[in-house]
Formats: C-alpha cells, sequence, structure tokens
C-alpha cells in the first residue's frame, strides 16, 4: 500500500474529509480522535490486516504515522 | 471449550416485556451535541430505547412477561419444578429476587428459584442451566427468567453509556420432550473482569476512603471490549460449529447479543453471514443486556402462527467477561408478541 492509500483508507475510516490526513499531525490535534475512532482503528486492524489491537495500543499513537506504520 | 449436549429439553414458549415509556436519543442533543449524538447513533445504530420507571424493576417486567406466558402456556403454577432469575439489576442486596418473584407468582414451596449474576452472556448461560435441570435432574417444567433495567446507575453525563441501553424482562419456559436436544458452548476470560463494572456499591470497595458516587456508576472501556469481541467470539463459534459439524446451512437464524451494531455487523462479516438470518432489535429497543436474545427473537417471530421449525445459533458476549453459544431449534410460533407495560411491585 502506498501512503496516500493508507491515509485514504484511514480519512475514510476515521469519516474524515477526503484529502486531510498527514503523517505528521497528532492525533490530540484532530476532533474526530476519540473512542468511536479507536473502534473503527481496531475494527481495520482486524478486517484488513488480521491484527488485534488493544486500547493500550491505540492509546499509544501519538501521530498518524504511528497508525500508518502499522499498516503493513 | 465447555461444550456438550443437552437431550430431551425443549423450548415450550418465550416472552418479553419492555417498559411503555420509550426514549428518543436525539433527544440528547442539548446534552452531547448533535454532531456526537449522530455519531453515536450511525455507531451503535440506536435510535429509541424503551425505559423503565424509577419504580418498575427488571423483576417487574420478568414477572410480566411470566405470567402472560404461563397463562398462554396453560402451566399450573404448582406444576413449575424451577425457576432462574438471571439479572444484574435484582431489586434488592439480599435476599435473591427469584425468591420474590416465587411469591409474586404463585408457584409452590417445591419450587427451586435462585438468582445468578450475569449480563450479556446470561441467556446462553440461562438456557444451558434451565435445560441441564431438566435433561440431568430429572426436572419437567422450569422457567428462566432474564431481564435488567440497566439504565438503573447510569451517568447521565457519560455518552459511552447514557444512551446505550434499554430495558426489559423476559420468560422462556423449558419442558421435557423426549428426542429434542439442545448444544451449547460456554467461555468465561476473568481477567477482563474490569472491562466493564460497577467498581463500588457491594462487598469490595464499600466503604473505603476514597470512593466516589462515580464508583457506583457503570464504567466500560469499549474498545477493549471490541477487540475480545472480535477475536474471541468468533473464533469459539467456529470451534464449536466445526465440533458438532454445523455448518451456515444448517442455521436460519443468528441470534447475537445486541451489543451494537457496528460489533453485530463486524461479527456477521466474519462469519460470512447473511442479513437475511440477522435478526436487530437494537436500533428500537437499545443494548437490552441479558435479555437482548429473547427479546430480539420475540421482535423477530413474536405471534407468527405457523409451527415451523427453525434452527437458531444464539450467542451472547460482554461482561465477565463472558461468553457463550447454543445451538437449538424452536417452532416459530413458541413466541408471544412483545408486552408493554407500566406495571411495578407494590411493596406492603
Amino acid at each position: 500500500m502506498t501512503i496516500n492509500e493508507k491515509l485514504d483508507l484511514l480519512e475514510e475510516v476515521l469519516d474524515i474529509k477526503q484529502g486531510t490526513l498527514s503523517e505528521d499531525i497528532e492525533l490530540d490535534t484532530l476532533g474526530e480522535w476519540d473512542s468511536m475512532a479507536a473502534i473503527s482503528i481496531i475494527a481495520m486492524f482486524d478486517e484488513k490486516y488480521g491484527q488485534t489491537l488493544t486500547t493500550k495500543d491505540v492509546k499509544s499513537f501519538r501521530t498518524v504515522k504511528d497508525i500508518t506504520d502499522l499498516m503493513e | 471449550m465447555a461444550t456438550g449436549v443437552l437431550k430431551n429439553v425443549e423450548i415450550k414458549g418465550i416472552a418479553c416485556a419492555v417498559p411503555d415509556h420509550i426514549v428518543k436519543n436525539e433527544e440528547y442533543c442539548d446534552v452531547f451535541g448533535a454532531e456526537n449524538v449522530q455519531k453515536f447513533i450511525n455507531m451503535t445504530g440506536i435510535k429509541t430505547r424503551h425505559v423503565a420507571l424509577d419504580e418498575q424493576c427488571a423483576s417487574d417486567l420478568c414477572f410480566v412477561a411470566a405470567k402472560r406466558l404461563m397463562e398462554k402456556l396453560n402451566w399450573e403454577p404448582s406444576s413449575i419444578d424451577a425457576l432462574i432469575l438471571i439479572t444484574q439489576t435484582p431489586d434488592y442486596a439480599v435476599p435473591a429476587t427469584a425468591c420474590v418473584l416465587q411469591h409474586r407468582l404463585g408457584l409452590s414451596e417445591d419450587c427451586i428459584a435462585f438468582d445468578v449474576n450475569l449480563g450479556c452472556s446470561a441467556y446462553v448461560y440461562g438456557v444451558w442451566l434451565a435445560a441441564s435441570t431438566i435433561s440431568t435432574q430429572n426436572l419437567s417444567r422450569v422457567l428462566l427468567l432474564s431481564g435488567d433495567t440497566s439504565n438503573f446507575g447510569i451517568n447521565p453525563k457519560d455518552s459511552a453509556t447514557a444512551m446505550l441501553f434499554g430495558d426489559g424482562g423476559t420468560a422462556t419456559a423449558f419442558e421435557r420432550s423426549e428426542g429434542k436436544e439442545i448444544k451449547y458452548f460456554l467461555k468465561t476470560k476473568g481477567s477482563g473482569y474490569k472491562c466493564i463494572m460497577v467498581p463500588a456499591g457491594h462487598a469490595r470497595n464499600r466503604s473505603k476512603v476514597g470512593v466516589e458516587a462515580a464508583d457506583c456508576e457503570l464504567a466500560m472501556n469499549g474498545s477493549d471490549v471490541f477487540s475480545f469481541t472480535i477475536t474471541d467470539v468468533p473464533k469459539s463459534i467456529k470451534t464449536f460449529m466445526s465440533q458438532y459439524n454445523i455448518n451456515n446451512n444448517d442455521i436460519d437464524m443468528y441470534v447475537f447479543h445486541q451489543a451494537n451494531k457496528f460489533i453485530i455487523k463486524h461479527l456477521a462479516k466474519k462469519l460470512a453471514i447473511p442479513a437475511e438470518k440477522l435478526p436487530i432489535s437494537i436500533d428500537r429497543y437499545g443494548n437490552t443486556s441479558g435479555e437482548s436474545i429473547p427479546l430480539t427473537l420475540v421482535d423477530a417471530l413474536g405471534g407468527e402462527k405457523s409451527n415451523e421449525t427453525v434452527r437458531l445459533l444464539l450467542c451472547g458476549f460482554g461482561v465477565g467477561l463472558s461468553w457463550g453459544g447454543i445451538y437449538l431449534d424452536i417452532d416459530k410460533s413458541v413466541c408471544l408478541p412483545m408486552i408493554y407495560t407500566n406495571d411495578y411491585f407494590k411493596e406492603d
């Protein structure tokens, strides 16, 4: 997956306007980054990558890059 | 995995009573903001919920359901050998609410009556327990009551729980029946006991310094519950189905605990369940805790006249963490129509 494909997917999962995410963005600055976003991220990793994330994993994410790095 | 087959027992009837009072989640826009409320509705699927009056307990809803079911089946109170109540919102800390219901329903003094404390997995554990007492203990008729008024003890300002729960009470009638059988699996993962919890108000943390009122309210770690559900639950269902050689064509309806729509849809996708085999009640009733499985059955089949057999896979999962599944068949006609009630018990 290219970085742009990853960002597109993340925007779709988090219901964020296409083309607004970049890897350096800090998650805490996103209004969409809440407990429901955590569930959506866990679902995405399970469905697309067969990985099981915990709340602890999601809480450890600081920037968008922390998420895209795991999207393999 | 604890699995097995319980022989010579079947479900003769299922009834469900919900409070008359309907709350619309869109009424919470003033509390949480319109955007947040819409986001919550989109994810959980919950638009409306039936919420109990302050005076109305889970036992009152179960009582109404049980009374109606006994009338429909023409079951004399004296013919009932056991009453099992599964709830996390009993009337009192002491005594067991099942004893009060044995009295209110006019059941015999020879009737076994006790409470079980389970939530989301209550119904599948209850079916196993009620069916076991007939299959292995020689009882003939057993009433399983499963109900909760989960809105009791909720912080109205906690957006994770304030718009989530609906209240309800159900009654399921089990009877000895030669040749019929119920297959089950049951599991527990107590390491996740803190995922859904009311930390104080009972024996532990009862009077310690630092216990806040908030500790007596339900706290939920939604994302950990979600992780557990989408990994452990489908794995167990697949193992169970493979052990008993059950495939998707052997199942007419998958009736899952109505935790939230997102979880149910995700599970369905992982298990390749078509939408027409997956009844949903959460949109109109909310997350109805342990009674969500019989409530969903009543919502889907209530009042059906046909005696056609329907093969069911039931699955409950959540608080504990605790989960399990049941494979059985019922006649479509065993489900009574949904009951709406404001009734409650007035103590002498």
